[in-house]
């Protein structure tokens, strides 16, 4: 029997379900008619089942994609874009591990203090202890920390505009307005800090 | 997050100065990006240190990024080249390659408790031979074949992530497939696979 002279290309297609759907018809009436083209698709078939078998069977592990963001973010962090600082530590607080810091008064001078070496020195963490500070999260602390992770970026931008352009009006109304955003948190504290020290003329709000 | 927010979308808001757009999207594509590298490279510690490149170079040129194409594509096609570097890399050190005769791919198989061991270690053999015909395609076949059969990618997106005209991918997934069938033919006819 001679072999049929349609293309290889259709039945490759048409097995990997790939062929334009107008020319699909046309081929399966084909197929009734003509062995070689049968035999064709019948074997690139089962070539791609088994692939597809042997490809599915590597899949990625939920444990091995945990960390893959906050490995993006050291490595962009090693590369010293300031800017990053607060994107690495509202991945943290979101992703439920470390920054229970904020909750009490007493460790958010640690905010502060951080903070403060971001405005001024420009290198946040010494080490990575400083991520782990924490105890770990529960689910439903979950929501008021999406919230305070708000309010905690404000403020750091409000900091960082203020070093940047230290207008002293400009950042007292920002820090009003963060504080009645932060109203019922720690937060408050916070701002209120800050805003006594720009009152007594101290532009590092230590 | 929902959905409903494309790709596109977060872009504009990461551009933006929205800083959690970036979380949505490595969420949303690191499985993806780490399993397509994981299919090419077939080595788990590769693969997660390349998907992290991904992100990380993503992530510094998503500011002047312009939607010309999909962000998918634009991520594939990243990941692409970086395996493609990959591979260049491992075949100019040769030594390198040596090193990990055990491919830790093979360690990372799902197992099914329940099912017989024996049977279970035949199956485990039988997939490995056949990822081993897939890296037997030239590397452009192998790329072509993956984006299109497992990350869904139409032959247009393919064209795009890998700067080829859409003719020519057609004619690298002719070339894989039928490729495969010469590797495999052979291996089911003697019953093992
Ligand atoms: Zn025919």
């Amino acid at each position: 029997m001679p072999k049929c002279k349609k293309s290889e290309g259709q039945a490759i297609d048409y097995a990997s379900k790939l062929l334009p759907s107008a020319e699909e018809e046309p081929f399966e009436e084909h197929l009734k008619h003509c062995q070689d083209c049968s035999e064709a698709v019948a074997s690139y078939t089962a070539v791609l089942d088994l692939t597809d078998k042997a490809q599915d069977e590597l899949t990625v592990p939920e444990v091995a994609l945990k960390n893959i963001e906050m490995n993006v973010y050291k490595r962009l962090a090693v590369t010293q874009e300031q800017t990053l600082l607060s994107r690495i530590r509202a991945y943290f607080v979101s992703s439920g591990s470390p920054f229970g810091w904020y909750k009490t008064a007493a460790v958010s001078s640690v905010a502060i203090a951080l903070i403060t070496t971001v405005v001024l020195i420009g290198k946040p963490f010494q080490s990575e202890e400083t991520f782990r500070l924490t105890e770990s999260q529960s689910a439903d602390a979950r929501i008021e920390e999406y919230r305070q992770q708000g309010i905690q970026r404000n403020l750091e931008e409000v900091l960082i505009t203020h070093h940047l352009r230290n207008d002293a009006w400009e950042t007292e109304s920002q820090l009003h307005r963060m504080k009645e955003q932060a109203h019922g948190t720690n937060w408050t504290k916070v701002a209120d800090k800050h805003l006594q020290s720009l009152q007594s003329g101290d532009s590092t709000a230590q | 997050m929902d959905k409903l927010i494309d790709d596109e979308m977060l872009v504009a808001q990461f551009q933006a100065g929205r800083q959690n757009a970036f979380d949505e999207l490595m969420k949303r594509y690191k499985s993806k990006i780490f399993s397509y590298l994981l299919r090419s490279v077939r080595n788990y510690e590769d693969a997660e240190d390349i998907t992290i490149e991904v992100f990380f170079k993503a992530y510094r040129a998503l500011e002047g990024w312009q939607p010309k194409a999909k962000f998918s594509t634009w991520l594939y096609k990243i990941a692409s080249n970086l395996a493609i570097d990959y591979h260049r890399a491992k075949a100019r050190h040769p030594v390198y390659a040596l090193e990990d005769t055990e491919i830790p791919e093979a360690r990372l198989v799902a197992t099914d408790l329940h099912s017989d061991p024996e049977k279970q270690l035949e199956e485990k053999e039988r997939g490995l031979l056949i990822r081993e015909a897939v890296d037997q395609l030239s590397p452009k076949q192998k790329a072509v074949f993956m984006l299109s059969r497992y990350e869904g990618l139409q032959l247009k997106e393919v064209a795009e992530t890998l700067d080829m005209a859409e003719g020519t991918v057609k004619i690298h997934l002719h070339r894989a497939v039928k490729r495969l069938q010469t590797l495999l033919r052979p291996l089911w006819e003697n019953n093992e696979i």
